[in-house]
Order: structure tokens, then sequence, then C-alpha cells
């Protein structure tokens, strides 16, 4: 252009509109070019941003299966919750909406923000869980405040509930959060962190059947998240419904009457290997672990010295004391050690290996028999036993008869326990085997472990017989009334004769009915045969013994192991009670309750 | 009157009132989402608008140019005045309040502006230094003010001046080197000392906007895909997703033509752009009686080609987000009365041209 002159002429006017045409020509063209590459080609890109930008898939939480007892009694159920949750990318000020949460929630500044640090993998737009069991009086608060801390969301979700809070807790366990580790293990896709797995117990175990099936909503929502439009909605599915063999009733009786010891209660239907009733005390509240961050009472019960949460019926390692006594006589009658016209005489001791083994009796027992030697628990003639049977044989029919080995009754994290042999000695202390130590196991001592699961199988196996039930818990699984899996019975034979297990049982019956030491177990018209354990925590020869034997800790565990009636035996107990004292006294009477309450 | 109604270029005022009837409607798209009825309030602005349009039609365009260099001035005043005193609504202190209704006095100031730079080019050989320095001034000052309150994106637009002047007249070409280098230093020191943080985010999320996707990059990239979605035909009238469920910021000023783009797409676009073209084609190509006329409509027309190319650019990312909006569109009265006024200006000088030769 550049005009140099004051005055424009025609021509420059002319040539100035031209010029000027053209390039708005060219802009335009540039435009509508720029327009059409964005609109029209790269149409599918932007549209797909914009679908990603509106479309969100929400997912409902399926609610957890019911767990019923035998008779259909509800043992867990599920109640809708209001929970708090928080999604960072609509959080305006951090600091001031923790602030918030620790006033409404009590919980820990610190706790919360290391809560949302936990979930920075997850999507700014994934609602963390900050808390369950909000009550409806600060669900209204905090919604009051919705326009001041747009990060919050209230949901209402489906959480557990056990109508019978700590009857039966070691057999239901708990439902809590998923871990970083579980979450790893799991299958990718069906948890989301802040979400709820079993994590003992029933709802452990049966995680899968337990869970459900999550529904899906799908929605258009604004630029805040906020749901404007519900396009469609698949709903989630109730989990499968468990039905155990645990009879409540018989549950919460033994639970009242068991109240004050420490230890467990094992009940089973030998008719079928399913059990009745297990109890391990001291329990818990499954109730305690829902909520996200008040994890005080959690720690409470990990820090607990009594460990309230193990399930001492298989989880307890004990020396199973007089009650392995059973074992030792299975063992000398089918070895053909002895029989049952074997006398021994028993004078308070016995001297084997230049060592003195004493009997609990220190005056003696006199002249015993086998019938007799279970009766009166005679430690002197299974000594005698023991000194002639090999480790590795009383081995073979400890295995044989479920020690060493898990029930697999249908609950995680069982012990295995132990049965030693020379080899496993070798093998783990590097040490041969002492004979002495044998003398030791033939009355449930020295290193012998065993959880009272496995008790309760070998006196079943007992009371059958040989015909060793599987135990277990699951009676059947069902869906929406129908049965999809029924558990069926399994009995196994072991390979000692029927003929053996009537000569110990006589025994065992004179225990209960003619005097012997489980004679506190007696129950009029029924016929119950058992074998008490007092398993000394001292020696006597301890020079201290009859100061220390008046404290708790140092008291005897325990036992006693149990069927009845005698000839069609249809219910096995064992009673374990930790430092209890002499089981005669402590245990037996126990079972007798249980039977009275049973066959009443 | 019946010479005013002949000569009256009646086919560009209609494609005026179009365009705005064009934003009109899509105010009215958005009004709900942003829950005002903004688009009645635009529709009696642009009834306002009209009516003053008329009124400075029967003003003489010889008093219009002589009261321009007072009009700076008293306008400038209130600028300062607002800067010391002013309240501040939505960051800015942009506006003047008259009880319900509220002025953005920096909207008007470009019209006596343009009025005296067009005076001062008709009178001019070329563009030395002392007439470089007026034009400066004149700007410099407005300019500043403008910027101070804060609003770049109107201040900005003032630049569009200098650009439309050495596009006509003849500059000393070292005017031109220490111009550049006044510029950078200029923006060196305004990136340092002056510029806020969002303002810089602006700038340099425009560079790379998905790093910045959920802060300052965001307007772009969402006015992006409100566009780039609507595709050939658009979505329709109220059924952009990106303009009813919010993901669109300031979708009833700045990035209007989103919207557009979005609900009726290419071709609402190629609609919008072919009566900007008529209106630019139109106004660039008159006879006109006096060289200041000339200059003025040049000046004038110019700034909204500039004004409306930066908001288009801007919406499809091409253009740093400078917030502006689209001239006779986006919501805003005093961007609509002032660009009615400029108009009827316009008119008024074609008018004039039929009428004295």
């Amino acid at each position: 252009m550049y005009i140099e002159k004051k005055k424009l002429s025609i021509k420059d006017v002319q040539r100035i509109s031209t010029f000027t045409s053209i390039i708005l020509f060219f802009l335009f063209v540039v435009l509508m070019f720029a327009f059409w590459n964005v609109q029209v080609l790269k149409n599918d890109y932007y549209k797909s941003l914009a679908i990603k930008n509106i479309y969100r898939e929400i997912e409902i939480k399926a609610q957890r299966g019911l767990i019923v007892d035998r008779n259909n009694d509800i043992i867990a159920e599920n109640k809708l919750d209001f929970s708090l949750f928080l999604v960072r990318k609509n959080i305006k000020d951090l600091e001031k909406t923790i602030k918030f949460i620790n006033i409404i929630t009590n919980i820990d500044k610190k706790k919360i923000l290391n809560r949302i640090k936990k979930y920075k993998e997850y999507p700014e737009s994934y609602s963390i869980p900050i808390k369950r069991n909000l009550s409806l009086e600060k669900v209204i608060y905090i919604k009051s405040r919705f326009d001041e801390f747009p990060g919050f969301k209230i949901a209402i979700e489906p959480t557990r509930l056990y109508p019978y809070k700590k009857i039966g807790s070691h057999i239901l366990g708990y439902i809590g959060e998923i871990t970083f580790k579980e979450l790893n293990q799991k299958k990718t896709g069906i948890y989301n962190l802040g979400e709820n797995v079993g994590k003992i117990g029933v709802e452990k175990q049966h995680e899968e059947l337990l869970r459900g099936t999550k529904g899906a909503q799908i929605v258009l929502k604004d630029n805040l998240g906020r749901i404007q439009k519900v396009l469609s909605e698949k709903n989630p599915k109730i989990g499968n419904k468990i039905v155990l063999t645990i009879d409540w009733e018989i549950q919460k009786y033994i639970e009242e009457i068991f109240k004050d010891y420490m230890g467990t209660v094992g009940v089973v239907d030998l008719r079928t290997g399913g059990m009745l009733a297990l109890v391990s005390k001291p329990n818990f509240n499954p109730e305690s672990f829902s909520g996200f961050l008040g994890r005080d009472e959690w720690n409470a019960l990990v820090n607990n010295p009594n460990k309230p949460l193990i399930n001492r019926f298989l989880q307890g390692l004990y020396l199973p004391g007089s009650v392995f006594k059973i074992v030792m006589a299975l063992t000398g009658l089918q070895e053909k050690i002895i029989s049952p016209s074997t006398v021994v005489n028993c004078y308070g001791s016995v001297k084997i290996y230049d060592r003195i083994f004493h009997c609990w009796n220190t005056s003696g027992h006199g002249s015993m028999n086998l019938y007799n030697g279970l009766k009166n628990s005679c430690n002197v003639f299974f000594y005698t036993l023991g000194k002639k049977l090999e480790i590795d044989i009383i081995a073979k029919y400890a295995k044989m008869l479920g020690f060493g080995s898990r029930t697999n009754m249908g609950l995680p994290n069982e012990k295995v326990g132990l049965i030693p042999t020379k080899s496993w000695k070798l093998k783990h202390l590097h040490q041969k085997w002492f004979p002495g130590e044998t003398i030791s196991v033939s009355i449930g001592g020295g290193m012998l472990n065993v959880t009272p699961a496995q008790v309760l199988l070998m006196i079943s196996t007992v009371a059958l017989r040989g015909n060793m039930p599987q135990l277990h818990i699951l009676k059947r699984i069902e869906y929406n009334g129908k049965v999809i899996r029924k558990f069926k019975p399994i009995f196994n034979q072991v390979s000692i004769s029927k003929k053996n297990f009537e000569i110990v049982i006589e025994g065992l019956f004179r225990a209960v009915n003619d005097e012997g030491t489980g004679s506190a177990a007696k129950v009029e018209g029924l016929d119950i045969c058992g074998k008490t354990g007092t398993q000394p925590i001292i020696s006597k020869e301890n020079p201290s013994y009859e100061r220390l034997i008046k404290i708790y800790r140092f008291k005897a565990h325990s036992w006693f192991a149990s069927f009845a009636p005698r000839n069609r035996p249809e219910i096995a107990v064992v009673v374990f009670i930790e430092h209890g004292g002499d089981a005669g006294i402590v245990a037996a009477p126990i079972a007798a309750k249980i039977y009275k309450k049973l066959f009443e | 009157m019946n010479d005013y109604l002949k000569y009256f270029d009646k086919f560009a005022f209609i494609i005026i009132i179009i365009i705005s009837l064009f934003g009109i409607l899509l105010i009215c798209s958005v009004s709900q989402s942003l829950d005002q009825p903004y688009y009645l309030k635009q529709l009696l602005w642009l009834s306002v608008s009209l009516i003053v349009f008329f009124i400075v039609l029967r003003i003489k365009t010889e008093f219009v140019f002589r009261s321009s260099l007072f009009l700076c001035i008293v306008l400038s005043i209130i600028l300062v005045i607002q800067l010391v005193a002013g309240q501040i609504i939505g960051g800015t202190k942009s506006w003047i309040k008259f009880g319900f209704i509220a002025i953005q006095v920096s909207e008007f100031i470009k019209i006596p502006i343009a009025l005296y730079i067009a005076n001062i080019l008709s009178k001019t050989k070329i563009i030395d230094w002392f007439i470089f320095c007026k034009l400066m001034f004149l700007l410099g000052i407005p300019f500043l003010l403008i910027a101070m309150q804060p609003d770049l994106g109107t201040a900005f637009i003032l630049t569009s001046f200098v650009i439309i002047s050495i596009f006509l007249k003849r500059i000393k070409l070292s005017i031109i080197f220490i111009s550049i280098m006044f510029v950078i230093i200029g923006s060196f020191l305004s990136w340092n000392y002056v510029l806020k943080p969002y303002q810089k985010n602006r700038i340099v999320s425009f560079f790379n906007p998905e790093k910045y996707s959920q802060s300052s990059g965001y307007q772009i990239i969402q006015s992006k895909i409100a566009i780039g979605s609507g595709g050939l035909s658009g979505k329709g009238f109220l059924k952009g997703s990106q303009s009813q469920y919010k993901f669109l910021p300031t979708r009833h000023t700045d990035f209007v033509v989103s919207v557009l783009g979005e609900e009726f797409g290419f071709i609402g676009i190629s609609f919008l752009f072919l009566f900007f073209f008529i209106l630019f084609y139109r106004q660039f190509n008159f006879k006109s009686q006096t060289d200041r006329e000339f200059y003025f409509v040049y000046l004038f027309n110019f700034l909204i080609l500039f004004q409306f190319s930066i908001n288009i650019l801007m919406s499809i990312g091409l253009f740093p987000i400078l917030g502006v909006p689209l001239p006779f569109v986006s919501y805003g009265g005093s961007s609509l009365l002032s660009f009615f006024i400029g108009e009827a200006i316009i008119f008024k000088i074609k008018i004039n041209n039929y009428l004295n030769i």
C-alpha cells in the first residue's frame, strides 16, 4: 500500500479495496479449511473425546450373599449404610476439606491424607471411600455443605450385619477393606481399592460365592461429574446364600456356658461329618471391622494378648496330652504289641532308660489292663507300651487318624500341627531320635502338636469304628432359592480293625461311666464315651511347683474328647480349655451339658 | 429522509441483524445451562443498540470527527477513575454499574480512537517519528489503562489500529526496527514483571494444551472437542453435550462460536462465515467522500475483522485464549452497542458519499 501522499486518489482507493478483498478472501478460505479439518476430517476423534467427557459407567455394588445356619436362621446379612466418598477431581481446597472431614468423623487428618494418597493410581474421578456407617444427621449436614466442598459424595452402600454379633465370630469371620496385596492376587476388574472382601472365616473361604455380581449404570454427566441422565442400567446380582451345618441354637448355648473360659469347643454330627458348633474364645464382634478409617477397635483386637482373632479350634496348636493315649492304644492293639489281657503294674512311676517317668497318680494305680489304663488314664501303662513301640509306628497311626494334616473342614488358615518322626527330627533339628522322647509322646507330650479340630476328627473316627468322616461346615449353596451345590457326606475307612476300636471304646466308656477320669461327663440314659487330657505346663519336679501351679498361666490345659451314644454314635464333642486345670473337673462337665442340650 | 432510506445500505444492515440474531440463538441454547436468561438480556441490548444506531445515523459526520479527541480524553479519564475506585467484577475492574446495567467503558473507547487516528492519517504523507509518537500516545494510554484492569483481550484488540495504519501509510523503516526492539524488550519485561500467572498460563498452555488439560489448557481442549464433535451438520439445537453439560467455558461469550460449531456443525459455521464475509466485503468496498472517512472505515472494519479472527482462531486452538468476544454474536451489551455505534458511523459515511456527490 504505502500511500505516500496526503490526498488519496480514486486509483489508490481502488487498489486498497482490491488488495483488502483478496486478503479477506484468503483469510476466509484459511478459516474454512481450519474448521473443515477440525469438524469434518477429525470428527471421529473429537466425537470420541466428547463421548468420553459425558459417558460414565457407574458400578453398582452387589449385595453379599446371606449366610444361614442349618435351620435357615440368618447369621450374616446386609444393611444399607450411608458412606462418605471423596472425588479428588472436584476438591476445591484439599486442606479445608480434610479439616472438615476431621471435624465430622474424628478421623485423624494425617490418616485421611494417607488414604487419599493410596489412590494415586486411580483416576481423579474415582470415589475414594472415607467413612462408612454415617448417621442421617451427618449425611444431611454434609449435604448442606456440598457447594463448599464439591469433592464430597454420599452414597448408599450395602454393608454387613451380623445379628448375633460375637456369636460364632470365628466361623463367620469378617469383611474388611481389600489390601494392595489382595488386590494384586485377585482377578482384575472385580475389585477396586476401598471395597470389602472376606478376611477370615466363611466370609474369606467363600468370598467368590458370596460377593455377587456388580451391576452398572451408564449415565451422562456434566463437567463436574454430576449425573444428568441415566441411559441404561444393569442390576447387580446378590451373592449366593451359604447354608452352614452349624446349629446356631447349640452354638449360642455353648458360647453361653463357655463364656468364662479361653479355649475351644467343637461339636460334630457323626452321621454326616457336619459341624454343629465351633466355639473359640475369646471371640470378637465382626461388625467392628466396618467403616474405613476408624481402626482403633481393630488395633485393640490385633494387639490383644489373648489373640481373639485366632480361631483356636483350627489355628491353636497344643500338646494333646492324655487324649493321645487313644492313638497309643490303637497302635499297640493293631501292631499286636498288647491285647486286652496285657497287664502292667503302676507304682506311681516307672524307670525307663535310666530316667524316672511319673504317673499323674503318685501313689500308683496298681495292676492295670488296657481298659482300666484308659479309664484311669494311667501313664505308666502307656509308658510301658511306648517303650515297645517305635516313634515312626506311632506316627503312622497318628497320621492315619488325622493328625499332622489339615481337616479341611472349610475354614481358612488351618494349622497342620506336628507328628514327629525320626527322619523329621534329623531333617529339621539335625539330631537323631532319642528313645526317651517316644516315652513322652506315649502320653501326648514331647514334640507333638495338634489342633483341637484334629482331636475331634480322631475321636469321631474312633466313634465310627474307623470310618473317618470328612468334617465340614458348608451344608449347601443356594441362589434364588435353588440349590446350586450340596455337600455329600464322605467317609474313609482307616486300616485299623473294628475289633480294636471296640476295645478302645470300652476303655473310653469306662472312663465316663465307671468312675473313671471323665465321670463328670456322665449323663443319665446316654452312653457317652470320652477321654480326658490334663496337659501340665510345668513339671511336678519343679521345686516351686506348689506355688506356681496356683498362677493361671502355669495351670494345665484341659482336654475332653468324647462321643455318644456308644453304639450308634451321633455326636462327637471336643472341649479344650487353656489353663483349665484338671480336665475331669473342668472340661468333662461342659461336654455333659452339651450332650444334655443335644439329646434333650 | 427519503434519501437516507434510499442510500442506506439495507443489505449490510440486514446481514448485521442476521449475525446478531445468530448470536441470540446460540446464547439461548446455552442459557439454560447457565441458569440465566442471557438471550433475553441480549435481545434487550440489541433493541437498545438499534435505537442508538439510528440516533447516531442522524449525527453529522463532521461533528463526530470533531468530538473524537474530546471523547478519547473523557473515556480515558473514566478508565483512570475505574482503575482507582472501580469495584472488581469477575476479576477485573472493567465494569461501571448503573443500577441494573453494567457498562464496559473499554469497549467504547475504540470508536473515538479510530476517528482520531483517521483524522491524523488523512493529514499526513508518511508516518514519521512525530506522527508515530502521537499515535502511540493516543493508543498507549487507553491500552495500558485497559490492560491494567486487567483486560488483555480488549487492550490487545486496539493494536489492530497500529497494524492497519502501517498497512495503509508509508512508515519510516527505522521506526519499524526500533519498535520491534521495543516489543521484544517489552514482552520480556512484561513476562517477568507484569503478567499475572494465569495470563502466563494461558500463553504457555496454548503451545501445549494437553499438558495443561486440567487447568489452563482445559478451555482450548474443550472448545476443540465441542467444535470437532459437531461434524458436518452438528448435533442439533440444545443437543450439544459440550455446551449443555457445561464442558465449554464462557460459552455465551468468548466461546460462543464453539456452541455454533457443536450444535450446527460445519454448515452452521459456514453460514456465519459467509455472513461475516459479505459484511466485511461490503464495508471495505465503498466510495468515500473524504480521506478521513475512508481511513475510519478501514480502521474500524479492520478492528472487527481482527477481533473476529482472533476469536475464531482461539476457539480451535490456533491463537492463545485472550478473552475476546465475537463481534455482534457473543453475549455482552457494551460490545454489541459499541459495534453498532461504529457501524452507524460507517453507514452514515456511506450515505454521505451518495448524498454529496
